[in-house]
């Protein structure tokens, strides 16, 4: 697998469709989408709710497998992964941030910034160090002991960023991160990728139906019923 | 990560307890039987143990006394005795016989021996002394406590009263106990004079078991003998046929009832995880990340399980045991620790029978 700096592309999509389900229960989720993201990118996928674009988030991180077409993920066809290859990218070089951040109730802040890191190979110890530091880094380190339940959603959007980033991930991939958050901290969380994208170098795929957050992007997609309509 | 494994099952404290308790139960019913069984093997063959002869001559195709009918004759006890490099022969007999409480007879295994020669008699004294006369008994402890008997209180049987003179231990035999009276008076009791169950033959010294067992058989074709240590092999052999399937059928059934309750809360736990599954599997979790959390579950459930019915299993025995004093048990730390090793291993298959819900949960989840 090849590094970032010596990727063109972090992602590449060819004529990639997906259809769910077959004979007349068949929904095509997404018609030949031909797209590309690279390193220091903020890859902005616009669309309304049913376009695809959970769909093609899914799809870049090897989720799912597309019907037709090929993606490339870190210069490899995603189809010659195996799916222990594919967990191994996911713990390794991807990050991942969920609409409702869906942190793990049941862990507590540092442990759940930590879980990826033991993913990733570290051991419990340096793993739960790790995770404080990174707490640190995002100013919430006093949260570390407390529960996901007892945070504030400005403070939950924060551990989902430093959970992850924590895994120095190539690609992050964000599904509606300000889907429940008010407009400050809509702009607080695209702000932070942001500058991860462009300090670390590093691509991140942010899939939303939020206009305001155009601005952040350096390229904006938009789906439409599973089409790609326009490249900007 | 061992905490997720903690507190996804402390979240639900009251399903956690119902779980805890009913494999708390089946560890409980577990360390029972074993106990009834230890107790019971040893109370059945106590008596052969400790009555230590050199060999057990009885009937023909008799090979044990336990589930076995024998008839040895005044005349062929005689023959053995004249069979050059037999010491002594000593006669006993038994019979199973009713004791008289109130409107009620109580079976118990008369065992008839000669008190004169110092064999055939009970193995532990706790009360009283051994028979001297025809018209004495001694009791076994629990049958004794079972129906309040004392020393020096009267039993009758038959038309006979007997004076209990003493009260033994290693005489219950879980579904009977031994009583003991002088072979004389259990012989005139059932009208056969001279007649015994077996004869407990002592050997000269210089002569061998083998000569002599050889020798009896060749005098007396219609006899079986036994040296000591085959016999009670014998005994012991025939206890666990009787007994050992009854004890597998019974803990098989705890251990399957164990596993279902255990295989129930741990499903049911990952389907109402599943959202928190997906999410791991999406972050990347390995296979075996994610199966090991069960697996830790299961343990932990498990071993809770055990502390919690060692907790309660000996003062329930004791309770038992005064209420059904016939009910002897023995308990010994390798029982303790096979139940244990069987529990755990029962908890691996429960772990293992629920870990296969986990391929049900697909990544996708994460995003719905």
């Amino acid at each position: 697998m090849k590094k970032l700096e010596d990727l063109k592309y972090v992602v590449r999509l060819s004529e990639v469709s997906k259809i769910f389900g077959s004979d007349e229960h068949k929904t095509v989720a997404l018609q030949n989408v031909s797209c590309e993201a690279s390193a220091g990118e903020l890859v902005l996928l616009l669309g309304p709710s049913g376009s695809g674009k959970t769909t093609l988030l899914t799809l870049i991180a090897g989720l799912l497998r597309p019907s037709s077409g090929t993606i490339s993920l870190f210069g490899k066809n995603i189809e010659s992964y195996s799916a222990k290859m594919l967990q191994q990218i996911r713990a390794m070089r991807i990050g991942f941030i969920f609409q409702t951040f869906l942190l793990i109730d049941s862990l507590t802040v540092q442990e759940n910034v930590g879980v990826v890191l033991r993913f990733n190979g570290k051991t419990r110890r340096e793993a739960h160090r790790h995770a404080f530091r990174l707490l640190e880094q995002f100013r919430i380190e006093h949260l570390a002991k407390k529960f996901p339940r007892t945070l504030s959603q400005g403070e939950k959007q924060r551990v989902a960023v430093a959970r992850a980033i924590a895994n120095e991930g190539d690609l992050i991939i964000a599904d509606e991160p300000t889907g429940c958050l008010e407009s400050k901290q809509g702009f607080e969380i695209i702000q932070l990728l942001k500058t991860y994208s462009k300090d670390q170098n590093r691509c991140v795929i942010v899939g939303s139906h939020d206009l305001r957050i155009e601005e952040f992007a350096d390229r904006i997609l938009r789906l439409e019923d599973g089409i790609l309509r326009e490249s900007a | 990560m061992d905490m997720y494994a903690v507190r996804t099952l402390r979240s639900q404290p009251l399903r956690l307890m119902l779980t805890i308790g009913g494999i708390a139960l089946c560890v409980i019913l577990m360390f029972f039987l074993f106990a009834v069984y230890r107790g019971a093997a040893d109370g059945s063959v106590e008596y052969i143990r400790q009555n230590k002869t050199d060999l057990w001559v009885l009937q023909r195709n008799a090979t044990n006394i336990l589930r076995g009918s024998s008839l040895v004759s005044a005349v062929q006890g005689r023959k053995i005795q004249q069979i050059p490099g037999v010491k002594s022969i000593s006669p006993v007999l038994f019979v199973l016989a009713a004791i008289k409480k109130g409107d009620r007879d109580r079976t118990v295994f008369l065992t008839g021996f000669d008190p004169e020669k110092n064999i055939g008699g009970p193995p532990y004294l706790v009360a009283g002394r051994n028979i001297s006369h025809d018209n004495e008994i001694v009791l076994d402890k629990s049958f004794a406590a079972k129906f309040r008997f004392k020393v020096d209180d009267h039993v009758e049987i038959q038309e006979h009263s007997l004076r209990v003179v003493g009260i033994s231990t290693g005489t219950n035999a879980f579904v009977i106990q031994y009583a003991f009276v002088t072979v004389r008076f259990l012989q005139k009791m059932i009208g056969f004079p001279g007649i015994a169950t077996c004869y407990l033959v002592e050997v000269d010294e210089g002569n061998t078991l083998a000569e002599i067992s050889s020798q009896i058989r060749r005098e007396l074709p219609r006899l079986e003998v036994y040296d000591h240590e085959t016999f009670l092999e014998n005994n012991i052999q025939e206890m666990k046929s009787g007994f050992l399937p009854l004890l597998y059928t019974v803990a098989a059934i705890g251990g399957i009832v164990l596993t279902v309750i255990l295989s129930l809360l741990l499903t049911v736990n990952i389907l109402e995880r599943r959202k928190d599954f997906a999410v791991l599997k999406t972050l990347g979790s390995p296979k075996g990340f994610l199966r090991w959390l069960i697996i830790e579950q299961a343990l932990l459930i498990s071993s809770a399980a055990c502390v919690v019915a060692l907790i309660v299993f000996f003062p329930l025995v004791q309770m038992i045991e005064k209420i059904s004093p016939e009910v002897s048990t023995k308990s010994t730390v390798e029982q303790i620790i096979v139940v244990v090793i069987i529990v755990e291993i029962m908890s691996l298959i429960s772990s293992f029978l629920s870990i296969r819900r986990l391929r049900s949960i697909y990544l996708m989840e994460a995003f719905l």
